[in-house]
C-alpha cells in the first residue's frame, strides 16, 4: 500500500500544510508522507523570546484545566476525524493489537479529567506556585518562590499513543511552550491532539504554545537551530541517551535534559507460590497479568520471572508446573487487558526452538501467538532475554531471592511480587538498586490486578522523577526584610 | 540414479565431497538443473549417514516427525537455524563448565567428543586447541549478540574444504594456491578459532609458501574466551566487578591489549602497509584486508604521497563490506587498483556455515558450487520458487558436511538468479553483488517501544539515526 499522508507543521495555533517546499520521507508500515520543510519554519517552530509566554503565565491554572476539559470531551475517536486518522496509522505501524489499541484511545478523555488534572498540578509543583508568588512561611514572606514555565523540546516515543496527549497535557500544566519532535512511527497523534486544542479555541494561550513537527533525526542543521539556550530550556528524550545520541553535541549548561530510558520489567515469585495447586495457579495468574498487559509491548511488562527455588529435578518440576499455568493463564485473560498475537514473532520463535533443543538446559512451552514460557533448569535467564515478547516469559529458579537485585538497575522499572509477604524483604533493596515501582500480583482476579498495578494517583512519579517539577524553572523573588515587615505588621 | 553424468563430468551422489576434485570449470560448465537430482539423492544419503548419530538433528527430526526424505522439499523442517550453533547457556561459559559445553558441542556432530579428556581445561581457547588436536576443526563466529557460534567442522571435511577454498581463488584471480605460492599482507590477527582466522590460517599460509611469507599486522588473536564474555566483563567493569568474575589475569591482560590495539589499528595498518610497501617493492605479493582498510589506506597514502609498486600479476583478495566506513568512492575497485597498480581484487561470498565459497565472476555476481543446495525463503519462512530472480532470506544443505549436518539457514538477504543467464558464462545459479545482513536491518521494519528490549534500542537507533 503506497498511500500516501500530508502532515502539517502545526506551530502555536496555525496549520501549515505542505506546499512546494514540502519533503517527503517513508513511514512504517508502507505509508508515505509529505511535510512542509521544517528547515524553513524554524522560526515558527521555537519560541525565541521568552517574554512571550507572559500569556500563559497569566491564564489562572482553573481556566487551564477547564480548556483542557473542553479538549479532553473531543478525545472520543467516534466522532473526531483527526484521532480516527492517527489509529488507523498506529494501528497499522504499531505492535498494539486493535482491541488493546482501541482501549488505549478510549482512555484519551479520562486523561483530561479536571480532577485528576488539578490533583497532578497541585501535589507536584503546587498550583499556587503556578498561579503566583509564593511567600516562604514566618518572617521569612519577604521572599516568595514561582513557578514558572520554560520552553520544552519533547523527543517523543511512538509505541504508546499517550505519550503526545501526555506531553501536550504537561506542557499545559506547566505553562510552558512545547516543540514535540514527532515520532516517525507514529506521525499523526500529537497532530490529532493540536489539531483539537485549535478547533476548541485557536487563540488559547495553552493552543499558542504547542508546536508539532517532524524531522529526520540527525538533521544536524535542526538540531543545531533548535538546541539553544536562547530557544529551549528543557529537553525530554525518549528512549534515552540513543534518542540524544545526535543532538548531545549541542546540549550546553542551561539545558536540563531529561532522559526517559527504554525501561524492562520483572516479576519475583516466592517459594510459597509453588506450596499448592491453588497458590501456583494465583501466581500464575499475576504473572500472566504483569506480562500479558498491552500484549507485553510496554515497558512495565515482565519478561524475566525469578521463582525462589533450588535446582534439583524435583524443585524444578514445580517450576515447569507453575510455567504450564502461566500458559493456560493467558487463554483467561480478558481481551481488553491482552489477547493472543495476530502474528507470530520469528525471531523470538527460532529462539524458543533452538533453546527446546537443549533439554538438559531449558524446558518450552507455548508459542509467540498463544504466549509461552522458557523455564531454566540453572540460576541464570536465557542468553536472549531481551527479544521476549509476545507474551512469553522466562522463568528463572534462584535460591535466594535476593541474589537478583544484582540484576537490576535503573533500566528496571517495575517489579511484580509474589506473595505480598516477601515484598518487606525486597522492596528497599530493590529501590536502592534502581527500581522504580514495586507491585503486587496476589489476588486471582485479573482485572482487578490489572486495575491495582495499572491506576496510579494523580502526580505519582513518572520511572523514579518527577517530571512537572523538574520541567519549571523554581524563580527566587527576594526583597529587602524590611520592605516585607510593615505588610506582616499591617496583616497582625 | 546416483551419477550425473554431463559434457565427460561424473558426480556421485555418494561423494560430493569429491566433486571439486575436477576443478571448478566443469562445474560451472553445467546446469543446475542437470545437477538437481544428484543432489537431492546426495542430501538424501547425507540424512541416512547422520541421522542417529548427530543428536541434534535426531531431536529436530522427531519434532518435524521426519524420519526419511525423499526431496530436497521434505528436507526444509530440517534446515538449522543459526542459534543451533549457540543454543547453549552463557553462564557455563562464564563457570568455564567445560564439560557441559563439551556435551552441548556432541550432540552436533558424529564425532563422539565423550572419549576426548578434557583434564585441566578451564579456557574455551585451549578447550578448542585439544578439539584439534582429538581431529576436530571447530570455528566459532560471533553475531551481532556477540555469543559466540560453534561450527562443528572436523578434520574429515578438510582435504575438500582446502581444494574448494583454493578453486574459488582461481576462479575469481587466476592464482592456483597449491601450485603458486604468493606472499599475502594481512592486515589483522593471526591464528585462533575464529572460523575467518582460521580459515586464513588453514589456507592463507600455505598459499603465501609458509608462515615466513604470511605477514599479519597483529601476532595475536583475540582469545574466544573474551569474544564470548566481552559483554559481560565490561557490565562487570562498570560495577568495578571485573576482578570477581574469577577470570584468568591473562584474559584481563588480553582484554587491555585489544582495547588499546583497538584504539590504534587504523595508525598501525597505515604503517604496516607502507612498510611492507618498501620491503616488497617489485615483488609479487596478495593482499587481504576489508574494503575499509584498503581504500583508507589508499587515501593516506595518496595524502602522504606514498605509492605502492608491487610487482606484475599482484592482486587483492577483500570482502568484508563497508562496516564502519563512510564516504567510500562509487568506484572504489577503480579507485584500489589505480592505488595499489594491479589489476585483480578477487572476491568470495561465504560464510562461516558453508565450505564451499562462491567465488565472483567478471560480471561481478557470485556463482554456487553445486556441492551446495541454495534455497531461498521469504519472510514468512515460505521456500521461494527456484526460477527467474528472487530475493529472500538465504539458506542452504552444504553437501561437503559429513561428520556435522549441512543444513542451515543464514542473516543474509541475497537475490538468486536461476536462470543461469550470467554474461561471464559461467552456470549455476548465482548471487547478485547486493547482500545484506539482515541483523542490520531489524531495525528497519520494528517499531518504537519504551521497552528495553534490544528490538527497543535498536528501534531507536534507527529512529534517530535513519529516519
Amino acid at each position: 500500500m503506497a498511500e500516501s499522508y500530508d502532515i502539517p507543521i502545526i506551530a502555536r495555533g496555525n496549520i501549515i500544510m505542505p506546499g512546494e517546499d514540502a519533503v517527503e520521507f517513508a513511514g512504517r508500515g508502507g505509508a508515505s508522507f509529505r511535510t512542509p520543510d521544517p528547515h524553513q519554519h524554524i522560526h515558527d517552530l521555537v519560541l525565541g523570546n521568552p517574554v512571550r509566554l507572559a500569556d500563559l503565565m497569566d491564564t489562572p491554572m482553573a481556566e487551564i484545566i477547564d480548556f483542557l476539559n473542553e479538549v479532553g470531551k473531543r478525545m472520543h475517536i467516534d466522532d473526531n476525524p483527526y484521532l480516527q486518522e492517527s489509529f488507523e496509522l498506529a494501528l497499522r505501524a504499531g505492535g498494539l493489537a486493535e482491541p488493546i489499541l482501541k482501549g488505549v484511545y478510549d482512555g484519551l478523555p479520562q486523561m483530561f479529567d479536571p480532577v485528576a488534572l488539578f490533583e497532578q498540578a497541585d501535589r507536584t509543583i503546587g498550583v499556587d506556585y503556578l498561579d503566583g508568588w509564593v511567600p516562604a512561611p514566618g518572617d521569612d514572606a519577604n521572599v516568595r518562590v514561582r513557578a514558572v514555565g520554560t520552553r520544552q523540546l519533547h523527543i517523543t516515543a511512538g509505541n504508546v499513543p499517550v505519550v503526545a496527549a501526555l506531553t501536550i497535557i504537561r506542557g499545559a500544566l506547566t505553562k510552558s511552550d512545547v516543540l514535540i519532535k514527532a515520532p516517525s512511527n507514529d506521525p499523526l497523534t500529537a497532530n490529532a491532539v493540536t489539531r483539537t486544542l485549535i478547533d476548541v479555541d485557536a487563540n488559547h494561550p495553552v493552543t499558542k504554545h504547542v508546536a508539532v513537527a517532524y524531522w529526520k533525526g540527525g538533521d544536524e542543521f535542526m538540531d543545531s537551530q533548535i538546541v539553544r539556550t536562547s530557544r529551549i530550556d528543557k529537553i525530554t528524550a525518549w528512549g534515552g541517551m540513543s534518542s540524544v545520541k545526535h543532538i548531545q553535541k549541542f546540549l550546553t549548561p542551561g539545558i536540563d535534559l531529561t532522559a526517559m530510558n527504554p525501561k524492562f520489567s520483572m516479576s519475583v515469585i516466592g517459594k510459597e507460590a509453588l506450596e499448592s495447586e491453588a497458590t501456583m495457579e494465583e501466581a500464575a495468574l499475576g504473572i500472566a497479568v504483569a506480562s500479558g498487559l498491552y500484549n507485553q509491548t510496554a515497558c512495565s511488562n515482565t519478561r524475566i520471572v525469578y521463582v525462589e527455588s533450588e535446582d534439583d529435578e524435583e524443585s524444578l518440576e514445580k517450576v515447569v508446573a507453575l510455567g504450564s499455568k502461566v500458559v493456560a493463564a493467558y487463554q483467561t485473560l480478558p481481551d481488553v487487558i491482552s489477547t493472543p498475537a495476530d502474528k507470530p514473532n520469528r525471531d523470538l520463535d527460532a529462539e524458543m526452538e533452538a533453546v527446546a533443543l537443549e533439554d538438559d538446559f531449558y524446558h518450552v512451552e507455548g508459542d509467540t501467538i498463544s504466549g509461552g514460557v522458557v523455564v531454566s533448569r540453572f540460576a541464570d535467564r536465557v542468553d536472549f532475554y531481551d527479544q521476549l515478547n509476545n507474551r512469553v516469559v522466562n522463568l528463572v529458579p534462584v535460591p535466594d531471592l535476593l541474589e537478583i537485585v544484582k540484576w537490576c538497575d535503573d533500566t528496571t522499572q517495575t517489579v511484580g511480587i509474589y506473595p505480598e509477604s516477601l515484598r518487606e524483604r525486597m522492596l528497599d533493596p530493590l529501590s536502592l538498586a534502581g527500581v522504580q515501582r514495586v507491585v503486587g500480583l496476589e489476588g486471582g482476579d485479573a482485572m482487578q490486578i490489572f486495575h491495582d498495578s495499572h491506576s496510579l494517583p494523580p502526580g505519582m512519579p513518572h520511572d523514579g522523577i518527577e517530571p512537572l517539577r523538574r520541567n519549571v524553572r523554581w524563580v527566587i523573588d527576594h526583597r529587602p526584610s524590611h520592605a516585607a515587615l510593615p505588610l506582616s505588621i499591617a496583616a497582625e | 540414479m546416483t551419477q550425473v553424468a554431463t559434457a565427460g563430468l561424473e558426480l556421485s551422489a555418494d561423494a560430493p565431497e569429491t566433486w571439486i576434485d575436477g576443478g571448478f570449470e566443469p562445474l560451472y560448465e553445467i546446469s543446475w538443473r542437470d545437477c538437481e537430482e544428484v543432489q537431492t539423492n546426495a542430501l538424501i544419503k547425507r540424512f541416512e549417514q547422520l541421522k542417529g548419530s548427530v543428536a541434534a538433528l535426531d531431536k529436530l527430526a522427531r519434532r518435524e516427525g521426519i524420519s526419511t526424505i525423499s526431496s530436497v522439499e521434505d528436507a526444509l523442517p530440517l534446515l538449522f537455524d543459526h542459534r543451533i550453533y549457540k543454543s547453549y547457556p552463557l553462564a557455563i561459559i562464564e563457570k568455564r563448565q567445560i564439560g557441559k559445553l563439551n556435551s552441548w558441542l556432541d550432540r552436533l556432530t558424529t564425532h563422539d567428543l565423550s572419549q576426548m579428556d578434557l583434564s585441566g581445561l578451564t579456557m574455551i581457547d585451549d578447550w578448542l586447541d585439544r578439539l584439534d588436536d582429538f581431529g576436530m576443526l571447530v570455528g566459532t563466529s560471533s553475531g551481532t549478540t556477540g555469543k559466540l557460534s560453534f561450527v562443528p567442522r572436523s578434520k574429515v571435511e578438510f582435504p575438500s574444504w582446502q581444494r574448494s577454498y583454493y578453486e574459488a581463488q582461481r576462479a575469481c584471480t587466476g592464482v592456483d594456491a597449491f601450485t603458486d605460492p604468493v606472499p599475502t599482507f594481512f592486515p589483522g590477527y593471526r591464528g585462533g578459532h575464529h572460523m575467518m582466522l582460521k580459515m586464513l590460517n588453514l589456507f592463507n599460509i600455505p598459499a603465501a609458501g609458509g608462515p615466513e611469507h604470511y605477514h599479519t599486522l597483529y601476532q595475536t588473536h583475540i582469545p574466544a574466551d573474551l569474544m564470548s564474555l566481552a559483554a559481560r566483563m565490561q557490565a562487570a567493569e562498570d560495577r568495578g566487578e571485573l576482578d570477581k568474575l574469577g577470570l584468568d589475569p591473562a584474559l584481563l591482560k588480553a582484554r587491555e591489549n585489544m582495547i588499546a590495539q583497538g584504539k590504534r589499528r587504523e595508525q598501525d595498518i597505515e604503517a604496516w602497509f607502507f612498510k611492507l610497501f618498501e620491503e616488497f617493492r617489485g615483488q609479487r605479493v596478495k593482499l587481504g584486508g576489508s574494503f575499509a582498510d584498503l581504500i583508507r589506506t589508499a587515501n593516506s597514502g595518496i595524502e602522504k604521497g606514498l605509492k605502492p609498486e608491487f610487482g606484475a600479476g599482484s592482486f587483492i583478495m577483500t570482502g568484508g563490506g563497508m562496516k564502519g566506513f563512510k564516504d567510500a568512492p562509487d568506484d572504489w575497485e577503480g579507485y584500489v587498483k589505480d592505488y595499489f597498480s594491479l589489476d585483480t581484487i578477487g572476491m568470495f561470498y561465504g560464510m562461516s556455515e558453508v565450505m564451499s565459497m562462491s567465488p565472483r565472476c567478471s560480471a561481478g555476481n557470485f556463482h554456487i558450487m553445486p556441492v551446495t543446495i541454495p534455497l531461498l525463503f521469504d519472510a514468512d519462512m515460505n521456500l521461494l520458487p527456484r526460477e527467474g530472480v528472487q530475493t529472500g532470506r538465504y539458506a542452504f544443505f552444504d553437501l561437503m558436511a559429513q561428520t556435522y549436518w549441512g543444513g542451515f539457514i543464514s542473516g543474509d538477504e541475497v537475490t538468486i538468479h536461476w536462470d543461469e543467464d550470467c554474461s561471464c558464462g559461467w552456470k549455476q545459479p548465482y548471487v547478485g553483488p547486493q547482500i545484506r545482513r539482515f541483523a542490520e536491518m531489524e531495525g528497519g521494519d520494528d517499531k518504537i517501544t519504551c521497552a528495553g528490549t534490544a528490538q527497543a534500542y535498536d528501534d531507536f537507533m534507527d529512529y534517530i539515526s535513519e529516519v
